[in-house]
């Protein structure tokens, strides 16, 4: 169409190869950038990976208790925002501008920077600045908090979230301190953060609620709000708040039942650190109620040996129908377990149903007829005339006869010690029995009565040679008793010649 | 004179042993004490004597079966109490007779004061009671530790404790206690020491003396001074032999005390708590009875003040026969002392049963 190589030929020619060159370039450029995940700032200075939703727990035979809907397999979690990126300001070396400000201007900020200097950033060296901007090496206002030299003051609570999440997920920057950096991930899968992300709820708990803002203190010191021995105080100021709760649904007794139960007396009033506290079972950043797949697990973290116990007795293996640690046990309100636990004083009332779905005529547990503590024994799913009945009732007398051979010889051994005597050898062999008696009332969860009549056979034998041991000592010290009637009389048959003999000599001495 | 007759009959010129040591004289001797018709002793001084000899006695079996070592110690006297024949009675024994031989020096000492028996010429024997008294109550302080169970071991960091509070010297005898800045097996060696091989050379020496001189000087008469010169030829005092109405008194009174050591020993055998162990810290410590009241002095005043004023107490009590310028010895007629001491005594009795049942 053109003539030989003419100018415009070539012209064309380029023009062509460039455009099909420009298209080529754009191709790759749009294709790199798609597979590119740096689309973030933060992301690119942050090592931790965006946290994919966690596995949706089983719906929870206690989930009607809530009126929260939980996260379940059709409502996954929420995303939790990516970590965001610190802030930054200038470099200070040493100068605290805001502090030297706040310290003296009006007693309420006073107040603020003494926390603050006595707290866990104050004394690692946290300032101001780190979490609220500006230019700490001015203490002029105008300065200092000059929003175009980075002050953002005080943020709300999501972004406040973020703040905490900026150093304390950064794992470079925890490092020197050895804390861990999981916290923010954790945050947003719990029952807290959901309600933040999803109903930008902003009555939730955040960071500062439980930690303090000023006032963060290490979670070992004992004043620090999120010590162990004050976490049940901790949660108990919004979970016992009958207004705070009114809009989930949510009881407010736990604080109240828990204090009274064997984990709330061992540690509010016992102070024993090893209780469990309300983040014990259901965490803490990652706070939610367990679910029936979790609460074997979650109790079995301290009770480990219980556990194993359990796994090997037939309930573990019923799955929908089992029961489980809360059962028996209950949830807050746990109380010291034992064997008034087997029976009520008299049977309840049993129908079908109470076994039985009498739709798919397969075993239920009808969880509410375990609400009250007294409804917890065995007999509320087995019938009397069952043979699991039987094999209860081979247990109960097992157990029973077990712990009545180690009261009496702990009385034994008492009323030997009474009558002075010494009792170690038998209180020794007394500790054997009950390392075995434990060993047997442990063995309960097993379900299985040739075990547990082995174990209680062998606590009541070795009460019975403690009580054998304290019996010798009583009949050691009735002896002595009967001997010393013998030498006191002795003695008083001496006495009394050697008195009459004195008598006689004073007489002859008077009349001489 | 009765009591040389007798003794002659005992020990004849012509008798086997008379023969063979010649001891006639020596006992004829020893057997005349020269004791006033009005004296009463109450015998307290003579129970306190028996009951050291029963120490020594049961003291000595008890040292066949004791290991004085910290990891020893404790077993020992477990099976001193539980499988040797009549261990437990020995023991028991012991640990009344050191309780009752602590309660009837006080006694002896507070009949002697009261009687004013320590005045013109028996300032001496006072002087040597006193010492009776300080060692008697080592013997109880050192054996107290030696079962090395907890309440062994920690009363005796608490009375370690308050010697070390002594001004000046305190620091210097709290490590001569304990053998070193803690009760430690150290202490445990030293304390036995002294309570076997020590005191009881100590006492033994010290009791020599005041038998020497008691002897020597006879019983006081409790209702008029001695004269400063006694002539001879004018003494009317009508007298009591020692041997063999005294002696027989004695005796009585000492079967008496010896039953009460059987009852004690068999209704309220010694006991034995756990093992000492200086990790475990027990609830409430406290002395054994016969500190009680300086233990409780220690919580109601300054405690320089309640560690010296026992130790200035003692020295004065020590000292009184020479501060004592009254020559009169009935109760009537020295109203200021028995006064004075009838309130310490109050004092002393109160604090330690407030000290009990604090």
């Amino acid at each position: 169409m053109f003539g030989r190589r003419s100018p415009a030929a070539r012209g064309v020619r380029a023009a062509l190869t460039l455009g099909v060159l420009g298209l080529a370039w754009f191709a790759l450029a749009f294709t790199a950038a798609a597979q590119d995940p740096s689309g973030s700032p933060a992301a690119s200075s942050s090592t931790e990976a965006t946290p994919s939703p966690k596995a949706t727990p089983a719906p929870s035979d206690f989930d009607w208790l809530f009126a929260t809907p939980l996260p379940t397999a059709t409502v996954p979690l929420a995303s939790a925002p990516p970590v965001p990126a610190p802030l930054t300001h200038a470099p200070a070396d040493g100068a605290n501008g805001c502090y030297d400000c706040h310290s003296v201007v009006n007693d309420k900020q006073a107040a603020i920077a003494a926390d603050w200097q006595d707290s866990a950033h104050g004394q690692a060296g946290v300032t101001c600045a780190d979490c609220h901007g500006g230019d700490p090496r001015s203490d002029q206002i105008t300065v200092a908090m000059d929003p175009s030299n980075g002050f953002v003051g005080a943020p709300d609570r999501l972004g406040s979230v973020g703040l905490c999440g900026s150093c304390h997920a950064d794992v470079n920057r925890m490092k020197a301190s050895g804390l861990p950096t999981d916290q923010y991930a954790k945050y947003w899968s719990s029952v807290h953060g959901q309600q933040l992300l999803t109903a930008d709820d902003n009555r939730v708990a955040i960071c500062t609620d439980c930690h303090g803002s000023h006032t963060v203190k290490k979670v070992s010191d004992p004043s620090s709000p999120v010590f162990i021995l004050n976490v049940p105080e901790l949660c108990a100021g919004c979970h016992a708040d009958a207004d705070r709760m009114a809009p989930y649904g949510i009881p407010t007794d736990q604080y109240a039942i828990y204090s009274k139960s064997v984990h709330g007396v061992a540690l509010l009033d016992n102070k024993d650190v090893r209780a469990p506290s309300c983040a014990s079972c259901h965490g803490s950043h990652d706070a939610k109620p367990p679910t029936s797949a979790t609460v074997v697990g979650v109790c079995g973290k301290c009770h480990t040996a219980t556990e194993d116990l359990y796994q090997q007795s037939r309930h573990s293996e019923l799955q929908a129908a089992a029961p489980q640690c809360w059962t028996c046990h209950g949830t807050h309100d746990v109380t010291q377990p034992g064997s008034y636990m087997f029976f009520h004083p008299t049977p309840p009332e049993y129908t079908c149903d109470t076994c039985h779905d009498l739709q798919t005529h397969t075993l239920r547990l009808e969880l509410s007829r375990f609400t009250n503590e007294a409804d917890r024994r065995c007999d509320t799913c087995h019938h009397p005339d069952s043979q699991i009945y039987a094999q209860i009732d081979g247990i109960s007398n097992a157990i029973t006869s077990a712990e009545d051979a180690y009261t009496q010889a702990q009385d034994t051994i008492q009323r030997a010690a009474g009558l002075g005597m010494i009792t170690s050898d038998a209180e020794v062999k007394l500790t054997d029995a009950k390392t075995s008696l434990i060993q047997a009332q442990a063995a309960v969860h097993t379900t299985k009565l040739s075990k547990i009549a082995e174990l209680s056979t062998d606590a009541t034998t070795k009460a019975q040679a403690a009580e054998a041991i304290a019996t010798g000592k009583i009949d050691e010290s009735v002896f002595r008793r009967e001997a010393m009637v013998v030498v006191l009389a002795f003695i008083a048959f001496n006495a009394l010649f050697l008195y009459v003999l004195k008598r006689r000599l004073d007489r002859d001495l008077e009349k001489g | 004179m009765a009591a040389g007759g007798t003794t002659d009959r005992a020990v004849g010129s012509g008798s086997w042993i008379e023969q063979r040591t010649g001891v006639g004289p020596v006992m004829a001797a020893l057997l005349h004490v020269r004791i006033p018709m009005s004296a009463r002793t109450m015998y307290f001084g003579g129970i306190a004597l028996f009951l050291f000899g029963i120490q020594v006695v049961t003291g000595t079996l008890l040292a066949l079966y004791y290991k004085p070592t910290p990891e020893a110690a404790y077993e020992s006297v477990q099976f001193v109490t539980s499988d040797v024949s009549f261990g437990w009675l020995i023991r028991s024994m012991h640990h009344w007779a050191a309780n009752l031989m602590i309660l009837f020096v006080a006694l002896h000492l507070l009949r002697v004061f009261f009687q004013a028996a320590y005045k013109y010429p028996r300032e001496l024997t006072w002087v040597i009671g006193g010492g009776l008294l300080l060692v008697t109550l080592g013997f109880g302080f050192t054996g107290y530790l030696l079962p090395w169970d907890q309440r062994a071991y920690w009363a005796t960091v608490v009375g370690t404790d308050i010697a070390g509070s002594v001004p000046v010297v305190g620091d210097s005898l709290l490590q001569l206690l304990r053998g070193g800045a803690d009760v430690t097996g150290d202490t445990m060696s030293r304390f036995f020491g002294i309570h076997v091989l020590v005191l009881p050379l100590a006492l033994a020496g010290l009791m020599a003396i005041h038998l020497v001189l008691v002897h020597q000087l006879g019983l006081a008469n409790p209702k008029k001074p001695e004269p400063r010169v006694r002539p001879a030829a004018v003494d009317r005092e009508p007298l009591r032999p020692f041997f063999p109405n005294y002696l027989l008194d004695e005796v009585v009174a000492w079967y008496v005390i010896l039953a009460i050591l059987v009852v004690l020993a068999s209704v309220f055998p010694a006991g034995l708590e756990g093992q000492a162990n200086p990790l475990e810290t027990p609830a409430h410590i406290k002395p054994e009875w016969y500190y009680l009241a300086v233990y409780q002095l220690l919580k109601i005043i300054p405690r320089t003040i309640a560690v010296m004023a026992p130790i200035i107490g003692i020295g004065l009590l020590i000292a009184w026969p020479f501060l004592d310028r009254n020559p009169e010895v009935l109760a009537r007629r020295r109203k200021l002392a028995v006064a004075g001491a009838t309130l310490v005594v109050v004092g002393v009795i109160v604090l330690t049963v407030w000290g009990y049942v604090s």
